[in-house]
């Protein structure tokens, strides 16, 4: 046993090397305790070392200690996004007015940061329930805390309160649903459950039942209707870098988590009279139904409540809301071609996503609002960056020749391959209904002057770098993206499913 | 009706009558003190359950720690012992919906499934050993992981408390 776990760490040197990094960035801050920047720096390097271990682990097929955590493409895709996201976020940090104000001590934010990121990276690999479990609470409680960091700020406060309550509830319904999958299997491993399943002993409406309150878990880390109520208070009132990084990174967690659990827990093996990549779940266990409506009610109820915010992080919040159900389309489908999709819309979203957050808090920097009515005039005022936010909000959209369009493609082109016509016109519909309130911001910027004309802003050479890093790849991977998809389809295996 | 299934009824009974003092009782103080019956009662019937590790655990965090901290935080902060805490009702429709459809599914799956239950075949003495040793092997890795997020929950805590500066 000794000495399976020891050729067992030797799999999990990622998340090794951010245990350490946030055990030493606590030290570090108890050491230097005036000085912020050596906290973030050792979070920094600690995130690239990471990145760098994660890079070197591609093409694993391996299920580590005990089968708690898969070692596998898929994973390995997710904490890529994951890593890459956390790493954009500490550059966004080190930039950001709302949490460098004079008397904020920042040690324990970057401490956290790599907490989250830690609970994150399990949530991508998890196979156990248990484990799924912790990861989810892992990057939970971090995610409380970070997103009441600016304590002064009224909404901040609130905000974190209203995640906690929210939170515990949907842990509460998870923990449920994982006791009666337990008392009905008998284990908690997926594969196990997979097995004692397959010999269909098992009562359809019992597991239903528990699979419904397990959702709950899931559906709230991903924010899909109706376990979405926490996300625009918390975008909101969060500090704008912790609203991004919850948007991109927390997501991709929550999906790979929920695809894992559904692929593996559910996918009949036996059924062998399937076109290639396609599978099949179990009789009596077709709960892609209850996903194809959450996916409806997510986007529907995302893009047209966010036609009425007027807070542009409220709007983003609404608009991630919408996109997490486009992207639970492509779970849907049942097949590899639609869990490819998701993978390409991940990492477009990371740009697209991170890049109009990133412009919005430069510009709150300056400004200090994030009201939509205070970016009239902008266009004039700022050329470089509202045209960069135009850019992102057109891929957002979905139109080409951005990424965006790339990623919604992709999707579509799954959906109509599987049949699913209605879904994809619904998803198109919704895409339209988007356009209207990106269109708003652009029409503020561009066509309405403003009520009080004010000086142009100017953004020093490493803000118009990090923004062009963002907005690159935006425009790059609508124009080629043949690598991304190759990449993504690459990293559909999942281990323990053929 | 043999001793087990006695000892259960008085185990039960004393876990139900006092779980609802806790939630009908209008003093936050009877309130914690009938919690502290409640979760007795739940480590009676863990013994019962040939669990015996899980009993203790229960009388150690729960009666030992968590409930002791309540009553010290209900005590130390001021005008709470007096005050009536707000028990009124609202959305009562909503609420009597939801509650009617979960206990519904709830009952409906304990129904479909308790004919499967089975008592064990042999009978088990202790569990705390076989319990160490699989937290050291087989659950390895959660056990540690439940340990950074406790420091996670940890270093939250005294960062909300502490006084801004």
């Amino acid at each position: 046993m000794a000495e399976q776990i020891l050729q067992d760490l030797q799999l999990f040197y990622p998340e090794l090397a951010l245990t350490a990094t946030f055990l030493v960035a606590i030290l570090a801050d108890l050491i230097f305790r005036r000085t912020s920047v050596v906290v973030s720096g050792i979070v920094m390097i600690g995130f690239v070392v990471t990145a760098v271990l994660v890079l070197g682990q591609s093409d694993l097929h391996a299920s580590i200690f005990s089968n708690m955590i898969a070692v596998d493409p898929f994973a390995h895709f997710f904490k890529l996004v994951i890593i890459i996201s956390a790493i954009l976020i500490v550059v966004f940090s080190l930039g950001s007015a709302e949490l460098n104000s004079p008397n904020r001590k920042l040690g324990e934010y970057y401490a956290l940061l790599a907490a989250l990121t830690l609970g994150m990276m399990l949530m991508a690999g998890a196979s156990n329930l248990l484990m799924m479990y912790l990861a989810i609470e892992l990057s939970s409680i971090s995610s409380y805390i970070l997103s009441g960091y600016t304590k002064e700020a009224p909404d901040s406060s609130e905000a974190s309160l209203k995640y906690v309550i929210y939170g515990a509830l949907s842990s509460g319904l998870m923990l449920y649903g994982i006791s009666i999958i337990y008392g009905l299997t008998g284990s908690l491993d997926i594969y196990t459950i997979n097995q004692v399943l397959a010999e269909g002993d098992i009562s359809g409406v019992a597991l239903l039942i528990a699979g419904v309150l397990t959702l709950a878990g899931f559906g709230y880390k991903i924010s899909a209707v109706p376990f979405h109520f926490w996300t625009p208070d918390v975008y909101e009132g969060a500090p704008i870098t912790i609203t991004a990084f919850l948007s991109v990174a927390s997501k991709a967690g929550g999906f790979a988590l929920m695809i894992r659990f559904f692929k593996v827990t559910f996918i009949d093996s036996s059924v062998v009279t399937l076109p290639e990549g396609a599978w099949a779940t179990f009789e009596g266990f077709e709960w892609y139904h209850i996903i194809a409506a959450m996916s409806v009610l997510t986007m529907t109820l995302g893009n047209l409540v966010a036609i009425w915010q007027n807070n542009l992080k409220r709007l983003l919040a609404y608009s991630s809301i919408a996109h997490a159900g486009y992207m639970l389309m492509g779970v849907v489908v049942l097949n590899n071609q639609g869990l490819a999709a998701i993978l390409i819309y991940f990492v477009v979203y990371l740009f697209m996503n991170l890049g109009a957050f990133y412009v919005v808090m430069l510009v709150a920097n300056k400004t200090g609002s994030e009201d939509i009515e205070d970016y009239k005039g902008l266009g004039a005022r700022a050329p470089f960056i509202t045209v960069a936010l135009a850019v992102f909000f057109i891929s957002l959209t979905g139109l080409p020749p951005t990424a965006g369009f790339i990623g919604k493609l992709y999707l579509f082109a799954a959906l109509l391959n599987s049949g699913w016509v209605w879904l994809a016109v619904v998803g198109a519909l919704n895409s339209v209904i988007s356009l209207y309130y990106y269109v708003r911001v652009f029409r503020n910027m561009y066509l309405r002057p403003a009520d009080q004309p004010g000086p142009p802003l100017v953004f020093g050479k490493l803000q118009t770098a990090i923004v062009l890093v963002l907005l690159i790849p935006t425009i790059l991977l609508g124009l080629y993206f043949t690598p991304l998809v190759q990449l993504a389809q690459a990293s559909v295996k999942i281990f323990g499913t053929p | 009706m043999e001793l087990f299934d006695v000892v259960f009824y008085v185990f039960a009974f004393i876990t139900v009558v006092s779980a609802f003092i806790v939630v009908f009782s209008r003093n936050i103080i009877y309130a914690a003190f009938s919690l502290l019956f409640t979760f007795f009662g739940v480590a009676g019937l863990y013994v019962l359950l040939n669990a015996d590790f899980l009993a203790v655990t229960q009388i150690l965090i729960y009666v030992g720690g968590i409930l002791v901290l309540l009553l010290f935080g209900v005590m130390l902060t001021s005008n709470v012992i007096n005050v009536d805490i707000k028990t009124g009702t609202i959305q009562t429709v909503p609420a009597l919906v939801l509650v009617a459809i979960v206990a519904g599914s709830l009952s409906g799956l304990f129904y479909s499934t308790w004919k499967d239950v089975s008592a064990p075949e042999t009978s088990v003495v202790t569990t705390t050993p076989a319990l160490g040793k699989m937290l050291m092997t087989t659950y390895l890795l959660p056990f540690e992981i439940a340990s950074v997020v406790l420091l996670v929950a940890l270093i939250g805590a005294t960062f909300i408390a502490r006084r801004s500066t």
